[in-house]
């Protein structure tokens, strides 16, 4: 299959996570954005916008509050990428 | 002045006119005129009036789309009864926690009806059911794609003191403020700020705003203003601005736009976020209205200094000072004049005078907000309700024609609000000139992103953490750059690890307002003062806080 594999989308979610961040923590698959990055509304959305333009794809507004973790929001862009529909 | 006019009269008169919104995403563009509007807003009144909405009933509205927020709105009030605005969930709140919410507002609003789309109405309908026994009478779930009977001819011609608009800002739970706005209260703001003392609005004027139609800036300054004089404006998704904060420059460059309003921290964030500005051509934006929450002047010098290149000029800011209970605008920077700063001694300010700081001296840079708009009047008073002189730090105070009716509801608290006709905002700032200059505010309200939060509801979310101590928590703002900080104080039961405790509380505010909790201190008991009747003392403990003295507690 092309395309990145799962390792390397998680590095370039972890680095754009990173980039937004304004704590003095170290991003980690298992992180919450929210409750251990510090991330609000405002940060989430520019993550998503930092992400659709670093994986060019399109992430489905209603979607956005459906991964809080880093290991999800890495998942939800690997399903993304691979242009697979979201299992439930 | 300008004679007063009901929104109803407003609508009528734009109607005829060839002017409208332009409803713009990313990817599409929607012109509709006033008078298509108008007859959507009639088929809605129709509805509304065939499931029996009678006249002055509470019709809450709950759409996060532009266009059919107006279209209820309109229509609604074309109905007879009362339109009221509530916050629509934000994308990243989950929709159970938000309705929850809603709920407790619908319950205390006594609303008859709620206006909604289909998918937050599912979940309503089930938390409705769910919290039965807690309503008197529940008010009725209308989807809005269903309210397209045949228009109505408008049969209704209200009076200008009637009730035109019941605004929840704060969205709150604890105790719902709903700012009740009458006809007579909407016109005199509305026209006074466009007038030729406030930013003067001509028939050359067109509108671009990315901000939210739940909130006073964006429905009254922006929406509203466009329709009472006629003119077009461009309306954009909140969440397309904040996604990517170039798209708001982008449709001021599309349109032409000489007016769009936005918080301070809109300013930051393109100030941080937009690389290239080569695309952007800013130099019809006129009236860069500035309002809503704390302004710096650092911010608006970056911006103007990055977008100069692209056409924008320092002297379209027009920083404002206003709020909702006083519909929108208080007072407005003189047009075509760079921003006013006056540079106070921070020693002074903070014992209540308004010095002009020395050399080298420790200071702070504040920005002029302008005058009272005419037919208005602004006064800062300080303790035992004395007026003071000029330089002198007090609170400020509003009265005439743009004062609120009143808190939805809640006489007790109106009438601790509104006394003698002047309405106490509980923000602090003193008169250079004449021109105000806001420093500070009651310590009862936080500012994130434009967006008032009521420390009291913070709280209460806070309070039903588990593992902490009831009645034993206190949230505040503090200084932060370009927006507030949210600080949260709690003291423990000594059932949950603190570490536990501290995440537990980040994830409560996040889930319930979508706000970032910045620092959580996790206190033993006894920590937080508190009055004699048992009130947890804010001030005290926020004063507490910023000088480090609340002993060594856990901090996360």
């Amino acid at each position: 299959m092309a395309g990145p594999g799962i390792a390397d989308i998680e590095a370039g979610v972890i680095e754009a996570v990173t980039k937004i961040s304004r704590r003095p923590v170290a991003p980690a698959p298992e992180h919450d954005l929210v409750a251990d990055l510090g991330f609000d509304s405002l940060e989430v959305l520019e993550l998503v916008a930092e992400l659709e333009d670093r994986f060019a794809i399109t992430v489905p507004e209603d979607q956005i509050p459906a991964a809080r973790t880093v290991a999800q929001v890495t998942a939800h862009v690997a399903q993304l990428v691979a242009g697979r529909t979201p299992r439930a | 002045m300008t004679s007063l006019r009901t929104l109803h009269q407003a609508f009528d008169q734009a109607a005829a006119t060839a002017s409208g919104y332009w409803f713009t995403t990313h990817e599409s563009e929607r012109w509709r005129s006033y008078a298509a509007l108008r007859d959507s807003s009639l088929q809605l009144a129709r509805s509304l009036r065939d499931a029996g909405f009678h006249r002055g009933d509470l019709v809450a509205l709950l759409l996060p789309d532009a266009e059919q927020f107006l279209v209820a709105l309109l229509g609604t009030s074309y109905s007879g009864a009362t339109p009221a605005s509530l916050a629509p969930p934000a994308t990243t709140v989950g929709l159970p926690r938000y309705v929850e919410r809603t709920v407790a507002i619908l319950r205390s609003s006594e609303a008859r009806a709620v206006v909604t789309t289909r998918r937050i109405a599912a979940e309503l309908v089930t938390a409705l059911a769910a919290a039965r026994s807690a309503f008197a009478h529940q008010p009725m779930v209308l989807i809005v794609d269903d309210l397209d009977a045949t228009a109505i001819e408008p049969d209704l011609a209200p009076s200008l003191d009637d009730v035109a608009l019941v605004q929840f800002t704060s969205g709150s739970t604890a105790s719902p403020k709903g700012v009740t706005l009458t006809h007579a209260n909407l016109s005199a703001n509305i026209e006074a700020f466009g007038g030729p003392q406030g930013i003067a609005i001509s028939g050359g004027d067109i509108g671009v705003s990315w901000l939210p139609l739940s909130h006073d800036m964006g429905l009254v300054g922006m929406a509203f203003g466009a329709l009472y004089a006629a003119r077009p404006c461009a309306l954009l998704p909140p969440q397309e601005f904040v996604k990517r904060p170039a798209a708001w420059l982008r449709a001021i460059t599309r349109y032409r736009a000489t007016v769009s309003f936005a918080p301070n921290f809109a300013y930051e964030l393109c100030v941080r976020r937009i690389g290239d500005t080569a695309e952007l051509d800013l130099s019809s934006w006129r009236v860069a209205g500035c309002g809503a929450e704390p302004i710096h002047a650092d911010t608006l010098a970056a911006f103007a200094e990055k977008f100069s290149p692209a056409g924008f000029r320092e002297t379209a800011f027009v920083p404002c000072y206003g709020l909702a209970e006083h519909v929108l605008a208080a007072t407005v920077s003189p047009r075509e004049r760079c921003p006013r700063i006056e540079r106070v001694s921070a020693g002074a300010l903070s014992e209540g005078t308004a010095r002009r700081a020395g050399d080298g001296e420790p200071s702070v840079a504040l920005v002029g907000c302008g005058r009272s708009l005419p037919g208005h009047r602004l006064r800062i008073v300080g303790e035992a309700a004395r007026v003071l002189d000029e330089r002198m730090v007090g609170e400020i105070q509003l009265a005439g024609p743009s004062v609120m009716r009143g808190y939805h509801h809640e006489p007790a608290l109106t009438a601790e609000t509104i006394r003698d006709g002047w309405l106490r905002t509980g923000d602090l700032g003193f008169l250079s000139d004449d021109e105000l200059f806001v420093c500070g505010r009651a310590k009862d309200v936080v500012i994130v992103h434009g967006r008032k939060f009521q420390s009291e509801d913070l709280e209460w979310a806070v309070e039903h953490v588990r593992g902490v101590r009831p009645g034993r928590a206190v949230a505040f703002g503090a200084s932060g750059e370009g927006s507030e900080r949210l600080v949260v104080v709690v003291e423990r039961d000594g059932t949950v690890a603190p570490a536990v405790l501290a995440e537990a509380i980040r994830r409560e505010v996040a889930d319930v307002f979508g706000l970032a909790v910045d620092d959580i201190v996790v206190a033993d008991s006894g920590t937080i003062d508190r009055t004699t009747s048992g009130k947890v003392q804010r001030g005290v403990t926020r004063s507490r806080y910023e000088t480090g003295s609340l002993g060594h507690p856990f901090s996360a």
